[in-house]
């Protein structure tokens, strides 16, 4: 395993193993060394630790010596981050699309659909809204950055940028424009803004040309921006 | 009438930059961070969002994640599991570890934080 050159994560010797906890739930065998290693496709950050960073971190290893909290709860999260995104939504969705009555059921309770397919949410309702030719929809969180973390992975930086949550409740379409959809004045654009309790989830048009199509091709035709509505399904002809 | 700086729906302001650039590997520690201390039912969305709101001013001018970073600082404090003499102690010892120079303590920044 080897280090990498900013791997401002790295603890004194035998700190690390110190901390362990086995009690979390495991889904399968893995090496927990490799918690601490920072996810190549972030390493971006290069430079010395700011502030917030070790404001942060100090914070955690406050919490681990008061036995509050482990690294090992810490550096599972952190894994997770990449395994959870974004499928689950993905599958939900290309479920409905097959499934009539587990369309209803979605539409009806979300948390408890996709409870079904072990997809279990963090908010208190989940409230799946549906795009028809004559409405689409959109989701926010104007106040900080709530996002069904359970169907879609984490949220993209734009998610929880000033300028998304500012605009896309009062100019949605020209928000929309600047991610490549344009909608006809004809439809109706509603935007759901999310809150701590409360999160939203949107089941795009299934596209023409897909009849026929499996359950897993569909899913793979669902990105997380049409699942925040942004972006609409489309086949290329 | 606004009367928190989070409740920015409805302003106006620049185009989005639709590409996601992901987190850096420090966020991604202070969102799991802030994962397993929600999960271990120590502060919850509300509260985090309210410490966050308490920054007043600051808050337009500050990251995300600082901001997050800042709202969970002071929820912990309020909460009493450490204190702000443990905080900067462990802080100062991590800086220490890596060997960076204390930014807190530059003149630069303190004049920036007036």
């Amino acid at each position: 395993m080897s280090k990498t050159p900013h791997d401002y994560y790295a603890r004194k010797p035998g700190d690390h193993h110190d901390h362990h906890d086995h009690s979390h739930a495991h889904d399968h065998d893995h090496d927990h060394d490799d918690h601490q290693q920072p996810n190549p496709a972030n390493e971006h950050d290069n430079g010395p630790p700011g502030d917030y960073e070790i404001m942060s971190r100090a914070m955690q290893e406050l919490l681990e010596q008061k036995g509050v909290i482990t690294a090992a709860q810490v550096a599972k999260r952190m894994e997770l981050f990449d395994e959870e995104f974004p499928y689950h939504g993905a599958q939900v969705v290309a479920r409905a699309w097959v499934d009539a009555a587990f369309k209803q059921r979605l539409l009806a309770d979300g948390r408890a659909a996709c409870a079904e397919m072990g997809a279990m949410l963090e908010a208190e309702r989940l409230i799946a809204v549906e795009n028809t030719p004559d409405t689409h929809n959109v989701i926010v969180c104007t106040l900080c950055s709530c996002y069904p973390r359970a169907l879609l992975g984490m949220p993209p930086t734009w998610y929880k940028s000033r300028n998304y949550r500012s605009r896309v409740v009062f100019e949605p379409r020209a928000v929309l424009k600047e991610f490549g959809t344009e909608l006809p004045d004809s439809v109706a654009v509603r935007v759901h803004d999310s809150n701590a309790d409360m999160r939203y989830l949107v089941v795009p048009m299934r596209p023409q040309g897909t009849e026929g199509w499996s359950e897993e091709k569909l899913a793979g035709l669902l990105s997380r921006d049409m699942l925040v509505g942004v972006t609409v399904p489309r086949v290329s002809a | 009438m606004k009367t928190i700086p989070s409740d920015i729906g409805g302003e106006p302001a620049g185009a989005v930059d639709t590409v996601d650039h992901g987190m850096k590997h420090w966020e991604r520690q202070a969102n799991a961070f802030r994962s397993v201390v929600q999960m271990a039912k120590i502060t919850c969305t509300d509260e985090l969002r309210r410490a966050a709101e308490d920054l007043g001013d600051r808050y337009k001018n500050m990251h995300y994640f600082e901001i997050t970073t800042n709202a969970m600082r002071t929820v912990l404090l309020e909460k009493g599991l450490f204190t702000e003499q443990e905080l900067a102690a462990k802080m100062a010892d991590i800086r220490a570890r890596f060997n960076v120079p204390d930014e807190m303590e530059s003149p630069l920044k303190k004049a920036a934080r007036k």
